[in-house]
């Protein structure tokens, strides 16, 4: 029973999925928030001993695969993104959301960085706004993303 | 305690796990070994991708349902008339196939086979946005086959890039890592056009300043490659420019295929 409670966190991970290849207009592609990697930062805030880098690993592959993008790049930024979250979060998960939101945007940003540089390194270029667009948007939505996810989590009575 | 020594062990993980995506990653481009595991991924989340594109699926057939009975029939006659015209050309052209065929036969050439089609229709997914891909509901249990050529009512749109047993992945031909060989109607000058990331424009680079080539001209693809069968539209030049430095004419074409609003597509396989 206590193991199918960890379920949540899986369902949560592939509810992110669905929001990452959900159809949006062309122009509106570049601001959608890395659903994928705030889920991840939230769980790996709350329960770092459960949800860790081999939790990010594997949702990277999934991500890759149905992104249809070449598998290991969203992967390694994932990993990436929680590691530093692995080291910071003791300190991150004290402050209040306001200020938890700047930190997720530096988070963010390093995906999208990451993102980016493998993107460059296969010879294709990456719009200016596509660095912005998606960690500021993931930002701004973070408060509700970790209010949502922490009553899940309470209702789960996962600690 | 778990913590602590968590905290020391992550490094070593992280930096093992980062070493890890990037040999993924190197593999992935370079050889086709990791194709079984992305298939399998593809396969457990392909649930999903129906599930996505379930609102406008329905969207579709609300709106179908809700057609009205006068608007069917006008539609229906508008049908009748265009099933007409096309069969009458249909009669002269297969007049001229078959004669095509006997002043093949005359020459001793190889008489050239129709294709076969497998009708698909997309799934309504966005995938990477600097990429331009079509995720389409046929796989490889229909037939579909690394390397088809996929196109629609006007035109070609690209070629198949993976293949799953319920679903299949199609590299438009404007997807920036694309290029299609082509030949010009007008003057037979063969070239190839690559695609620029946009679904309006295709680009012919490196021209010679010689080429016969103006506006409007259409290109055809010219079979050359082995992947694109000969003979179908491609895209129509909508701008030329010349760099004069270098010697050479570059040429901006407008694809025939709506790439951006087809929803049914062809899936072309060649004759074995």
């Amino acid at each position: 029973m206590s193991r199918l409670r960890y379920l949540v966190i899986h369902a949560s991970l592939v509810i992110a999925l669905i929001l990452m290849i959900l159809p949006l207009p062309d122009w509106a592609q570049i601001y959608r928030p890395n659903w994928m990697a705030l889920v991840l930062i939230y769980w790996s805030m709350a329960l770092p001993s459960r949800v860790g880098l081999w939790f990010a690993f594997f949702s990277g592959i999934v991500l890759d695969t149905s992104l249809g993008t070449i598998l290991g790049q969203h992967t390694l930024a994932l990993v990436v993104v929680v590691f530093f979250n692995l080291n910071f979060y003791q300190r991150i998960r004290v402050l209040a959301l306001a200020q938890q939101s700047i930190y997720v945007f530096a988070l963010l940003l390093i995906n999208q960085v990451v993102v980016a540089w493998v993107e460059g390194i296969m010879g294709r270029s990456t719009p200016l706004m596509a660095y912005f667009g998606a960690p500021l948007v993931g930002m701004i939505i973070w408060p509700w993303v970790f209010v949502i996810l922490r009553d899940i989590r309470r209702k789960a009575l996962l600690r | 305690m778990k913590i602590l020594f968590q905290a020391r062990g992550a490094g070593l993980q992280a930096l093992f796990l980062v070493f890890l995506s990037i040999a993924i990653m190197v593999v992935d481009h370079r050889y086709n070994h990791l194709e079984i595991v992305r298939s399998n991924i593809s396969l457990v989340i392909s649930p999903l991708r129906y599930l996505v594109s379930l609102p406008a699926t329905a969207g579709n057939w609300l709106g179908d349902w809700f057609t009205s009975h006068t608007e069917l029939l006008e539609e229906n006659e508008a049908l009748k008339d265009e099933s007409r015209i096309l069969s009458a050309r249909l009669q002269k052209l297969e007049i001229l196939a078959e004669e095509n065929a006997r002043l093949r036969n005359l020459l001793g050439s190889s008489r050239k086979i129709a294709d076969d089609v497998i009708v698909a229709e997309l799934l309504s997914v966005d995938q990477n946005p600097y990429r331009q891909l079509i995720e389409i509901n046929k796989g490889s249990s229909d037939g579909i086959e690394i390397g088809n050529a996929v196109i629609d009512d006007f035109g070609v749109m690209g070629q198949i890039i993976h293949v799953n047993p319920q679903s299949a992945t199609t590299i438009l031909i404007s997807d920036p890592e694309h290029a299609i060989p082509v030949q010009f109607i007008r003057s037979g000058t063969r070239s190839v056009a690559f695609g620029r990331g946009s679904t309006r424009q295709l680009e012919l680079r490196y021209l010679p300043t010689t080429a016969d080539i103006m506006v409007d001209d259409e290109l055809v693809t010219s079979g050359l490659g082995g992947r694109f069968p000969p003979n179908y539209p491609v895209a129509r030049v909508v701008s030329i420019s010349e760099d004069r430095i270098h010697g050479f004419v570059s040429a901006i074409a407008e694809p025939k295929a709506r790439l951006d609003s087809s929803r049914e597509v062809l899936v072309i396989k060649p004759k074995k």
